[in-house]
């Protein structure tokens, strides 16, 4: 893929969200795609026509962040409130909260099977929610983190979770091994590689670092970004070409991936870009900023 | 009853009092005929059954009074209770004294109540109370829909204020602020001229537009135009009632939910009535933030604020249209308040002022002025009036009269002259002074204020530096070293910082290591002091800095080291010199502190020490980035455990699936805080152990034994105290079905009984409370916990054959199923049963070899026989050579030294007793746990069984020792 593939045009601006937009996440298939923010709501968007489709409101605080099923049937969000909300995607209702975790909780993921919700919070855990009962108590608490836990990515088997304390942290269900890799610089947001071999590490010294996961090795930097006191995202793109994060200034910034050179990066904000999505198949891109908007690029 | 009555007997008839037959008679007849029932509440008495009035208050009270004995009134002296005046303000009102006045006062009063009339009605208020009064009146007169007095809002006075009047007279009108109406007077005639003069130039609305811009260029009067019609609004509410346009009904707000539309149809509104008209609804604070409230009763804190708000402005365009409006206002007001500033209405600025400022010029300075400033200090004034060193005098006589004048010069040469005169003044008519005034002992006074006026000199003139001619001053051994050259002695030279006692230092030096954050002043110390442990090598090394950095006159080295051998010398001298250029590099690089520090760290040792952490000083911020890439990322590996239902979710295999369930881990920090003893530790890693499953058994029971030995050893109130359990589970133990339960997978139970005894062993509050229950239990059910129960004894005693066991096992069945209808010291019979059908089973399950081995072992009657036996169950049940090995190990070790860990134990006793109580509370519960699926034969079960095992089987053991 070459440079001038990289999404770096703005084809729709999704505005609606009052105050800083958190989070921006494609769906499975890449056709929708949710958002997050400040003014506690959740919006659901067709980024393609750039349509506001639904508007999710119950959450008490900001919302930190949203995840939802493959099948585009449930949500899952958190935030500042302290709880997990799971939520029905068609009719807009909170099927359940969630509560449990000590602090605001920074993120959530869907297990594979959309069963179990995993939970990443301010109060030094990961807490798994289980979706097919109707307990509401955690399924597994995870409080080995020494600090914040910031972000957490999950796989079919394993549960990764990023922390301020710098460390990303494997937790393999299968061998009952917990994997710690310590960064030395508090972890924002870890993603996995699309081919599952590494995770992507933001971290707040404005430096993104892409990791072995086999062996913990340290692969690649990228660095240009600033990066210091916000949450921000970063991710690969679909085909692991290059690697994408926001910055503070408002810029998006393109990495290569073996290289770590800055093939691209332009202004796409006017205030720090929280959050990054790349279409699962396409070239295309949603980013999210403090600036209320979600713009929607491609190629 | 009636069989009493006949045991009395009466004699004659009882007699009644006359006034009451006749009082009662009348209330009966009264009650028949339902007067009273009829009379209100505060007139009806109270009586008693017999129809007495009840008297009421043994002293001052008399017969009750009406309502209720209250004041006679029917709220009586209740305090008036709160009201808000916030929603219901129409009601209200203005006490009066009509308030306090009774009916036929009032009627009294009538007709000569003062008021003012209508005439001198200065401020409306009496007329606004006829008005209120009459339509009162109308209102009870025609009682309309609405019911209440009519609200204040509505009644307006019929009189006007004698200041509106004046202000109409005056040719204020309405609805216009007062204020505006008099400064703009001048705008508000030039207003009038440009209508009319618009008015006159043309009627074409195009050429009215062009004419407005004109003036609009002119900047000074459109603005002022807008600012006037604005300010019509602005005054006095009552007036700018919003006229009903819309076809909404009356109090409809269509925008309650969407006040964003309200904005939107104004600003529309305004636009078609012209430019401008819309700048006082400009929305002021869309710029507040994103402002999202939070809940009432939620509190606003940290985590509200808005990060994000920093720096960078919210990007929306709408905003700033209607933004743009608001600005040209703000800056018409501006120009406008400008105008207004300067002048009065009908007055401008004069051109030319009289009144002038005076200035003064700054005095000319002579040009050999020297901005110096000389003190004619008291020192120099004697200094001067001595410059002629008196000749040495003998002293007075008079031993007194010498101290008096050495006493006097010394004072005067550190006070100044000034003293001296002040005293001679004082003491003119003192003999013993005359020597101030050149009488008796002068000289000798001279001569002393000299030479004390030297020695002060000698002081000062380090700090005047040089100030006084050396010629004056007298050689002392400092000066004449400092003249030289030479290194001060270490007392007078060295900075203060070692002056100060080494105990000092040593304290601030531990000051510094707490925290991290020291002066420099402290640093400084801990440099210098690196040695600190050894005085005397710190002194040598204090000698060896001077030596190397200062240079000056040495000392042999012998004298501080002279025991020391040559090579030990050598040696010390090699640290000295990598000491020195730590500290030096830490004075350096003041920031890295952690190389001083870490070069404390080597202190005693010798050289190789020292330079590995010299090494450590060196590095460079660079080598420490590279070195900290080479640390990051750091992997480590952990076992970590997920829940089954976690892998059930996941459509994983548990890979901890039939092991035994973790640790329970500590969920409240009332645990630490309660159990601070070592043994909890003790306990702790136990536990945390037995859930890794790498160990053998036998470990387990010795550390179960000695628990248990420990319990025994207490009091029986202690006993009491360690056989906590919760009461839920207790009762379950005693009372509860063995069959009710026997249906549930013994897994999933497993794991409800993990956590359950998760949150019994663990929570120590509960336990205590338990403690505290059980202790009521015991009174309530009038038991006492026997110390010792007959039962373990019989069954020491009984050593035979196996058979023999069984058949004891069974006893203490039946023991147990007799404690549903007796009980009897539950506690500890639960933990014997506990026991004793572990056993049971655990033989049951095994087979017959191992049974022998177990008899075998059990006659033998020593403590080995614990050991063995449940090392034997051990081999039978687990399949894993590596612990199996281990427990070998493990059992051959304890054979021979048994006694002796007996003797450690009971001497630990003290120390363990909590966690002893720990442990048995969790012996207890699980014996609950182990009652709902004792019918259940699971392998995988009896590895947890043998802990318990053991455990009854030390406990047993105990018993018969005592």
């Amino acid at each position: 893929m070459s440079v001038e593939d990289l999404p770096r045009k703005e084809v729709n601006v999704l505005k609606g969200h009052e105050g800083a937009v958190l989070a921006a996440r494609f769906n499975a298939d890449g056709n929708y795609c949710l958002s997050c923010g400040k003014d506690r709501t959740i919006r659901l968007w067709n980024p393609h026509r750039g349509i506001h489709i639904k508007t999710y409101k119950s959450h008490a605080r900001e919302v930190r962040d949203v995840h939802v099923t493959p099948d585009n049937s449930k949500l899952c969000s958190c935030g500042g409130d302290r709880q997990v909300f799971y939520w029905d995607v068609a009719t807009g209702r909170v099927i359940r909260k969630f509560r449990g975790h000590d602090g605001e909780v920074n993120g959530v993921k869907f297990n594979e099977y959309s069963s179990v919700v995993v939970s990443a919070g301010y109060d030094q855990s990961l807490r798994a929610w289980d979706c097919r009962s109707h307990s509401t108590e955690p399924i597994q608490i995870v409080d080995t983190f020494a600090d914040s836990v910031m972000s957490v990515s999950l796989t079919k088997t394993e549960i990764i979770g990023g922390s301020v304390d710098g460390t990303v942290r494997t937790f393999d269900i299968r061998i009952g091994r917990e994997i710690s890799d310590n960064l030395g610089q508090p972890v924002n947001c870890v993603s996995m590689s699309n081919d599952g071999n590494c995770i992507l590490a933001g971290c707040l010294d404005s430096s993104l670092r892409l990791l072995d996961r086999s062996t913990g090795e340290l692969l690649q930097e990228y660095k240009g970004h600033t990066n210091k006191s916000y949450k921000l995202d970063c991710c690969l793109t679909n085909t692991d070409a290059h690697v994408t994060g926001g910055s503070e200034d408002g810029f998006i910034y393109f990495w290569d991936l073996v290289d770590a050179s800055v093939v691209s990066r332009f202004r796409a904000h006017t205030s720090v870009v929280t959050s990054v999505s790349y279409h699962p198949k396409e070239n295309c891109m949603v980013t999210s900023s403090v600036d209320g908007t979600v713009r929607v690029w491609r190629t | 009853m009636e069989s009493d009555e006949d045991d009395f007997v009466f004699y004659g008839t009882p007699i009644e009092r006359e006034d009451d037959l006749t009082s009662r008679k009348k209330k009966a007849i009264a009650e028949a005929s339902g007067q009273l029932r009829t009379l209100p509440a505060w007139k009806q008495e109270v009586r008693d059954e017999e129809g007495r009035r009840r008297f009421h208050g043994a002293f001052t009270g008399g017969y009750s009074a009406g309502y209720y004995n209250t004041v006679g009134s029917k709220e009586g002296w209740a305090p008036q209770s709160f009201k808000s005046s916030r929603k219901n303000r129409a009601e209200v009102k203005e006490q009066n004294i009509l308030n306090f006045l009774d009916e036929d006062e009032k009627a009294e009063m009538e007709g000569r109540l003062l008021g003012t009339t209508s005439q001198f009605d200065t401020f409306g208020f009496t007329a606004a109370e006829i008005a209120r009064k009459q339509a009162e009146k109308e209102q009870k007169q025609r009682p309309s829909i609405i019911p209440g007095p009519a609200p204040d809002e509505i009644v307006v006075p019929a009189t006007e204020s004698v200041g509106v009047k004046l202000l109409l007279k005056m040719g204020w009108s309405r609805s216009r602020s007062i204020k505006d109406s008099h400064s703009d007077a001048l705008y508000d005639a030039r207003r009038q001229a440009r209508r009319a003069f618009l008015a006159f130039s043309s009627d074409d609305p195009a050429v009215k537009i062009t004419e407005s811009e004109l003036i609009k260029g002119d900047s000074e009067n459109f603005p002022e135009q807008l600012v006037d019609d604005d300010q019509f609004s602005k005054s006095t509410p009552v007036f700018v009632l919003n006229p009903k346009e819309d076809l909404y009904g009356l109090g409809f707000d269509p925008y309650k939910h969407a006040p964003e539309f309200r904005e939107k149809k104004r600003s529309r509104l305004s636009s078609k009535r012209g430019p401008g008209y819309s700048k006082n609804f400009s929305t002021r604070d869309r710029k507040a933030a994103p402002g999202f409230g939070i809940g009432a009763l939620e509190e606003l804190d940290a985590e509200d604020e808005d990060v994000y708000a920093t720096g960078f402005e919210i990007e929306e365009a709408y905003v700033q249209e209607v933004e743009e409006p608001t600005t040209m206002s703000l800056e018409n007001q501006r120009k406008k308040e400008q105008k207004n500033q300067g002048d009065l209405p009908g007055f401008r600025v004069a051109s030319n002022s009289d009144y002038k400022m005076e200035r003064f010029d700054s005095p000319l300075i002579p040009k050999d002025f020297v901005p110096h400033h000389k003190f004619s200090g008291p020192l120099e004034i004697n200094c001067k009036s001595y410059e002629v060193t008196p000749p040495e005098v003998s002293p007075p006589e008079d031993g007194n009269l010498k101290l008096l004048i050495e006493g006097v010069a010394n004072l005067v040469a550190k006070c100044g002259k000034l003293y001296e005169d002040l005293s001679r003044e004082k003491n003119q008519t003192n003999p013993l002074f005359s020597f101030l005034s050149g009488g008796t002992g002068h000289d000798y006074y001279a001569r002393k204020l000299w030479e004390s006026q030297q020695k002060c000199n000698d002081q000062t003139s380090r700090q005047l530096d040089g100030k006084m001619p050396p010629s004056v001053q007298r050689l002392t051994a400092e000066s004449r070293g400092q003249i030289l050259g030479e290194t001060p002695l270490e007392k007078s030279a060295q900075d203060p910082s070692s002056t100060i006692a080494s105990t000092d230092i040593q304290l601030q030096f531990n000051l510094t290591d707490t925290f991290t954050k020291s002066t420099s002043f402290n640093e400084l110390m801990d440099e210098e002091k690196p040695f600190k442990d050894d005085l005397a090598k710190q002194e040598r090394f204090e000698q060896f800095l001077k030596e190397k950095y200062k240079g000056g006159l040495r000392t042999a080295s012998s004298s501080l080291a002279g025991d020391m051998s040559e090579a030990a010398r050598a040696q010390e001298r090699l640290s000295f010199e990598a000491a020195a250029e730590a500290i030096e590099k830490g004075r350096q690089g003041r920031g890295s502190k952690s190389s001083i520090l870490s070069s404390m760290d080597f202190i005693p040792g010798g050289v190789m020490q020292f330079t590995s952490s010299e090494v450590e000083s060196k590095k460079d911020p660079l080598v420490e980035d590279i070195l900290r890439k080479k640390m990051y990322p750091k992997r480590e590996e952990f076992q970590w455990r997920p829940s089954p239902l976690l892998c059930k979710r996941f459509d994983l295999i548990d890979p901890y699936m039939g092991k035994p369930p973790p640790a329970p881990r500590i969920r409240s920090k009332m645990d630490s805080l309660i159990f601070t003893s070592d043994s909890v530790k003790v306990t702790k890693v136990d536990e945390t152990v037995s859930s890794k499953k790498d160990i053998s058994p036998f470990q387990q029971s010795a550390n179960k034994d000695m628990t248990k030995s420990i319990t025994e050893n207490e009091t029986e109130v202690d006993v009491e105290v360690e056989n906590i359990e919760r009461p839920v589970d207790l009762y379950k133990a005693i009372f509860s079905d063995d069959s009710d339960d026997e249906g549930e997978d013994p897994s999933i139970k497993r794991v409800v009984n993990q956590e359950k005894k998760a949150e019994v062993a663990n929570t120590a509050l509960s336990r205590l409370i338990a403690g505290d229950f059980l202790e009521s239990l015991g009174k309530e059910l009038g038991i006492e916990v026997p110390p010792d129960v007959p039962y373990p004894m019989q069954k020491s005693r009984n050593v035979a054959s196996q058979k023999e066991i069984v058949n004891e096992d069974a006893k203490t069945d039946i023991l147990k199923s007799e404690n549903n209808g007796k009980i009897k010291s539950p506690l500890i019979r639960s933990q014997d049963y506990d026991s004793s059908s572990e056993e049971e089973r655990s033989r049951k399950g095994t087979n017959r070899e191992k049974s022998e081995e177990y008899k075998k072992v059990k006659t033998s009657g020593t403590r080995r026989r614990d050991y063995s036996s449940s090392s034997s169950l051990e081999e039978e049940r687990s399949r894993k050579r590596s612990r199996h090995h281990r427990r070998k190990r493990h059992d051959a070790g304890s054979d021979s030294s048994s006694d002796d860990d007996r003797d450690r134990y009971s001497s630990r006793s003290k120390g363990r007793r909590t966690g002893s109580s720990r442990e048995k509370s969790r012996g207890s519960e699980k014996h609950s746990k182990h009652h709902k699926h004792r019918k259940h034969e699971s392998p995988s079960r009896s590895s947890r069984y043998i802990n318990e095992k053991d455990s009854s089987h030390s406990k047993r053991e105990k018993k018969r020792r005592e």
